[in-house]
């Protein structure tokens, strides 16, 4: 007889619920069963209903992001096995976010956050396509090259107790990107983007929790770029403060 | 047609993982600081008053409840700088053409800051002890 697998997974469905709910499943069990795996065993054999994201199984898409036993997961890279002794497992939707139906969140705050800190390469004066690349060494990349690993899973927001407070907090996905284009020596645009660390809504609502760097799936650490961030912010505090004493314009 | 939940965060929120708990004990660590900073303006008060409720102060001080608040201090201020000066290479980044220092060089420099300059502070401390004839 095949060994079975208590599966608790989160519904709500917008018709017909008011709040979320949960629903038991019994999946096979087996040593390589992956969250997404059983999920999808469910959706294909049990119940047709069940709405979940996922496209590439391999950590790369940031699709299939949940909670894991109170935990941001992605569930494609999450084993069953690791919650053997931890007896049921629980599946629901990203915290922080307002969930779409059953474990479908909408992270449309999340993406709106992220344009807002310009993550692109910013010139003064663009040159043409004809002259070629903007050159770059090795070495010059690998200051922000942790940086852009981001996967826009958006674990980290479901991690971070300031953004569950407050939405309007920019989050560490979007502060982290902001800092890979800082770091970028291709790009001129830290101080375009300096007006969004420096706002109410930038580096300065994070209280350094830590727990966005903790559970990035791709190593980002959010955290640490975020509070590089806040280094920039008092140092531009600092010069524009000296600027204004010697009768200068406020930068 | 669309009705997304909308999750409130919880007020139990830092009760559901560890991590969570260790933030709020770093947070807290400031409890007792604040209570001890409060002890320490009382006695400056009192030292404004005159002698005879200086010395009422200094003799208050030897109760079980204000040593073990000494101790919660100490022990606060600990747990903030040592989990704090742990934290200091992911924001002081030293990596440029010019100069490089190595993360772990980065945090055993402040560790070995802090204790040097508590160090001196003791120090400092006991020679004022011993200068006003004091034992």
């Amino acid at each position: 007889m095949t060994d079975k697998v208590t599966v608790r997974v989160q519904r709500y469905r917008p018709e017909e619920d008011a709040a979320p709910w949960e629903q038991s499943f019994e999946v096979p069990y087996s040593e390589d069963l992956s969250i997404l795996d059983a999920l999808n065993q469910i959706k294909d054999q049990q119940d047709p209903t069940l709405s979940h994201r996922w496209s590439c199984r391999m950590a790369i898409c940031g699709s299939c992001g949940v909670m894991v036993n109170n935990e941001p997961k992605l569930s494609c890279k999450t084993f069953l096995r690791d919650y053997r002794e931890q007896g049921a497992v629980t599946v629901r939707a990203l915290d922080n976010f307002p969930i779409e139906r059953d474990l479908v969140s909408d992270i449309s705050g999340f993406i709106d956050h992220l344009e807002t800190v310009q993550p692109w390469l910013i010139r003064e004066q663009e040159t043409a396509v004809s002259e070629g690349a903007y050159p770059q060494t090795p070495e010059q990349m690998q200051r922000y090259a942790a940086f852009g690993q981001c996967i826009n899973c958006g674990l980290c927001y479901a991690a971070c107790p300031q953004f569950g407070r407050d939405p309007a907090f920019l989050g560490p996905g979007a502060l982290a990107l902001a800092q890979r284009y800082n770091l970028d020596s291709r790009d001129q645009g830290a101080a375009q983007r300096m007006q969004w660390l420096n706002a109410e809504e930038g580096v300065w609502s994070c209280t350094f929790v830590g727990s966005c760097s903790e559970v990035c799936p791709k190593d980002v650490d959010p955290a640490a770029a975020i509070n590089r961030g806040k280094v920039a912010s008092d140092i531009n505090y600092a010069v524009n403060l000296f600027n204004i004493l010697r009768g200068k314009d406020d930068a | 047609m669309r009705k997304p939940y909308v999750q409130r965060q919880r007020a139990d929120w830092w009760l559901r993982n560890p991590a969570y708990r260790r933030y709020m004990l770093r947070e807290a660590t400031a409890l007792p600081l604040f209570l001890y900073s409060l002890l320490l303006m009382s006695g400056l008060y009192q030292f404004t008053r005159g002698e005879a409720a200086f010395l009422a102060w200094l003799e208050l001080l030897r109760s079980p409840w204000l040593l073990a608040l000494h101790g919660m201090a100490l022990a606060a201020a600990l747990y903030h700088a040592v989990t704090w000066i742990a934290l200091v290479p992911k924001i002081l980044v030293i990596d440029s053409d010019r100069l490089r220092v190595s993360p772990a060089t980065v945090k055993r420099a402040h560790q070995l800051g802090a204790v040097t300059c508590n160090a001196g502070l003791l120090l400092l401390a006991l020679l004022l002890l011993r200068a006003a004839g004091g034992n």
